[in-house]
């Protein structure tokens, strides 16, 4: 190689280098900022290194109905929920594989109204565009993704290049701002009372496509295989909701479920308001998901069913235990003042 | 495979790589393999009737070389033109003659079975008639390697919308070494990069607007109608001159020079330079293959401008099989005629207003009068019909100035902000290039941080600015359609 044709691919090379640096600043820009409604991987990553007792996965029943700090307050257990809207199995073992990469949970609890989706829902875009850039994102949007949707996966500003029109200096600042960890530890606060006033659950009809109720089977196998490999525990619940399936389709799913996964643990709650401590007539958001009221006492309730099966908090530093004690208080602070000003 | 998909980015990289490690015998083999692939991505049925034709040109070429047979040569300029009408022109020959029958109260209707129209079908049947003339002719030798041969109507980069190629000109380039060369390689990617710019930023955007007001002329100010028109006609250069320079840009990469298929055309002085600047590469075919063969100007004004009105009839129906393309054709040649005729009259005008023939005012004048003459036969173009055409041209002549609000012409005023910046862009690089030449050459040998920047510049205007993904519609190279 002589030196003309040396500095040619060096500069050659220094080009793409160049242009991969700006399109990816471009697409953080150009990225809608995403911090509610699940997919809160940025907060999640700031979280200190193997210091969540409990991993939440699942869908929006997962992220309304948790609240990992009023669990801490009731239990001690430190949790997280990673969890995106109308999320499929198959994302959610993409988040589980992601997740234990900076966590080592001692339980995975899975909300598991997911295996009665369609094999794709409306959420795909959002759930998988905020992973963490990486070889596992990419398999989880061949994965997981509708076919029309991985071109944009893979080249955000295919998605986003025309808020160009929209932008603000926020979005400039994302360049530069580091993300932090937040009180919300992926919960989504909803404090909406749905009206259950005359009325008893009603009826939910799972996905008839069996070949999509397959692949979530087979996801939930990657994910049992996954916290055995790693040892930890997975429960999969069906959360306390007004839209329910008929008993004959959840025993079917215990069954499925417990098939593959001996080991795991099959709660259906979907009707266990009385056991709970759950009110109908104030605690439900929309009739399927919780709202904030019925968050704290099912999370409460979440936390000291985890101590009841041999479950311990972890140590964690001063810091940690501090910022996890402030952030309870905040929430606990927030459900009395709501109680009071109801009351 | 379009241009400007993640396959061709895909596939024009690996393509490029392996022809360049290759060596010299086996890469003409190897692109004529890309080539058929690349054909077989718009659709793996087409892949036949080239290679088919590939075959019927080889032989017969060959054959011609030997015994210059004029019976051969109208075979097979009647086979292509008989495939041609067959798959294009049926439905509207029948409807032609249904139409004329009713006039005389017959009434006739044929059931014309919905043929395939192969991609690209008319470029490379015109480069394989246009090769098979000038091995009759002897102009040029009938290639004896098949993969040549096959190779020159399958050339992926012209394959599908041109610039149609002559034999003289790219089979030689078959027999040359091509060795890697960074020039080459930057000046591919600038024609590339700027094609793209043209399609994403101007033509695609354009298009949303034209659509919206043609759709509906009546809807929308004399001013509106008129502003949709003027846009069209910067719309089709674009999308068709965005397509001309990423093929000339995909073929210089790997060293290989196409037919220049545009030079600054809306800068000509009269419809008939516009002609010689505007789809060079169809425009000579005609010239070579038609126009001249009918007696061109030899035979007397009379039966030049009727040998005019034959070409651009033809031309109209080249693009399209409706009386609309043929309107648009026959207008442009009735535009020179009228231009040849008028022409010492205008020089008499121009002499009493004491104005230079070269002088800028005038230049300017007949460049304006040039735009809206495009323009004005440019509406035949887009609107699918002589009807929808004389709606727009009826709005365009309408009382009412602004009768619909911006935002009604399928544009926000962020939208028509990004299409005026960009058309100052591109009126400045025409304006370089009609003046210095080609601003592709001048920009890849230009000091390497200002070609970056340069670069960079066309790649993120695309890519942040450009009309692609989400929300917005794909809009397929026009001329990709014939």
């Amino acid at each position: 190689m002589n030196k003309t044709n040396k500095k040619d691919w060096m500069l050659a090379i220094a080009f793409v280098v160049l242009a991969a640096v700006l399109i990816h600043c471009a697409s953080i820009i150009m990225r809608p900022v995403h911090n509610s409604y699940g997919s809160t991987w940025d907060a999640y990553l700031c979280e200190p290194e193997d210091s969540i007792d409990v991993l939440f996965l699942g869908s929006s029943y997962a992220y309304c109905d948790w609240n990992p700090e009023i669990m801490f307050a009731a239990s001690g257990l430190t949790g997280y929920v990673m969890a995106g809207s109308e999320q499929t199995p198959s994302i959610t073992y993409w988040y589980l594989k992601q997740a234990l990469k900076t966590q080592s949970p001692q339980v995975v609890v899975m909300e598991g109204s997911s295996f009665f989706f369609e094999m794709y829902q409306n959420y795909t875009q959002i759930n998988l565009d905020y992973m963490p850039r990486g070889i596992d994102r990419a398999r989880a949007i061949l994965d997981a993704a509708e076919p029309d949707k991985r071109l944009g996966l893979f080249f955000d500003l295919y998605f986003y290049h025309d808020r160009w029109k929209e932008l603000t200096r926020e979005d400039i600042a994302k360049l530069i701002t580091p993300a932090s960890a937040d009180v919300n530890k992926g919960y989504t606060y909803v404090d909406n009372v749905y009206d259950t006033k005359g009325s008893t659950p009603y009826h939910r009809e799972p996905s008839k496509d069996t070949a999509a109720y397959e692949k979530h089977l087979e996801a939930f196998k990657k994910i049992a295989e996954l916290c055995g490999d790693n040892g930890i525990d997975l429960i999969v619940t069906i959360n306390p909701t007004f839209s329910q399936c008929s008993p004959e389709i959840y025993d079917k799913l215990e069954k499925d479920l417990t098939g593959i996964a001996p080991e795991a643990d099959f709660m259906l709650l979907a009707n266990s308001f009385d056991e709970i401590g759950l009110d109908i007539s104030r605690d439900l958001y929309d009739g399927g998901h919780l709202n904030f009221y019925g968050a704290c006492k099912f999370s409460e309730w979440t936390g000291k069913m985890l101590l009841g099966k041999g479950y311990t908090p972890r140590e964690q530093t001063k810091e940690d235990k501090a910022a996890w004690d402030d952030g309870a208080q905040y929430w606990l602070n927030l459900r009395d003042t709501s109680q009071s000003a109801a009351s | 495979m379009s241009f400007l998909s993640p396959a061709y980015f895909a596939f024009f990289p690996v393509t490029v790589l392996i022809y360049f490690l290759l060596p010299q015998k086996c890469r003409n083999l190897w692109l004529l393999i890309g080539s058929w692939f690349f054909y077989a991505c718009a659709g793996p049925e087409y892949l036949p009737f080239l290679v088919g034709s590939s075959i019927a040109v080889y032989f017969a070429a060959r054959r011609l070389e030997k015994k210059p047979q004029k019976a051969l040569l109208v075979f097979m300029l009647a086979l292509f033109i008989g495939l041609l009408t067959l798959f294009k022109y049926l439905g509207f020959a029948a409807n032609v003659i249904s139409r004329t029958l009713s006039v005389f109260g017959l009434d006739w209707t044929a059931a014309v079975p919905k043929l395939l129209l192969p991609a690209g079908i008319s470029f490379y049947f015109f480069a394989a008639m246009g090769y098979l003339i000038d091995v009759y002719r002897g102009k040029v030798p009938a290639e004896k390697d098949f993969v040549k041969s096959a190779l020159f109507l399958s050339f992926f980069p012209s394959l599908l919308s041109g610039p149609i190629a002559r034999a003289d000109r790219l089979m030689p380039q078959f027999e040359q070494l091509h060795e890697f060369s960074w020039q080459e390689a930057r000046v591919g990617l600038f024609r590339f990069a700027y094609g793209a710019f043209l399609k994403l930023l101007i033509a695609d955007r354009l298009a949303v607007m034209v659509d919206t007001v043609f759709a509906s002329p009546q809807s929308f100010g004399s001013l509106q109608v008129i502003a949709a028109a003027c846009a069209f006609s910067i719309q089709i250069y674009c999308d068709f001159a965005a397509y001309s320079h990423m093929a000339i840009g995909s073929a210089r990469a790997m060293g290989f020079k196409l037919t220049e298929n545009f030079n600054t055309p809306y800068f000509s002085r009269s419809i008939a330079e516009f002609w010689r600047r505007w789809h060079i590469s169809l425009s000579t075919w005609f010239r070579d293959y038609l126009y001249i063969p009918l007696g061109g100007n030899r035979r007397g004004q009379t039966r030049k401008y009727i040998n005019v009105l034959i070409v651009f009839a033809v031309s109209g129906l080249w693009h399209g099989a409706a009386t609309s393309f043929l309107v648009w054709g026959l207008l442009n040649g009735i535009y020179q005629v009228i231009g040849s005729i008028t022409a010492p009259l205008r020089a008499r005008v121009r002499s009493a207003l004491r104005l230079d023939d070269n002088g800028k005012l005038t230049v300017l004048w007949q460049m304006l009068c040039v735009f809206v003459l495009a323009t004005v036969a440019w509406t035949f173009f887009e609107a699918g019909s002589v009807s929808g055409a004389i709606d727009v041209l009826r709005a365009c002549a309408g009382s009412t100035l602004w009768a619909a609000p911006l935002s009604a012409m399928g544009m926000d005023k962020w939208e028509f902000a990004v299409a005026f910046v960009s058309c100052i862009v591109m009126l400045i690089v025409d304006i370089l290039h009609f003046r210095h030449g080609d601003q592709a050459e001048r920009a890849a040998g230009s000091p390497w941080p200002l070609r970056c920047l340069l670069l960079l510049a066309l790649l993120f205007a695309s890519l942040i600015f450009g009309s692609y993904g989400t929300g917005y519609d794909a809009q397929s190279f026009i001329y990709g359609q014939f």
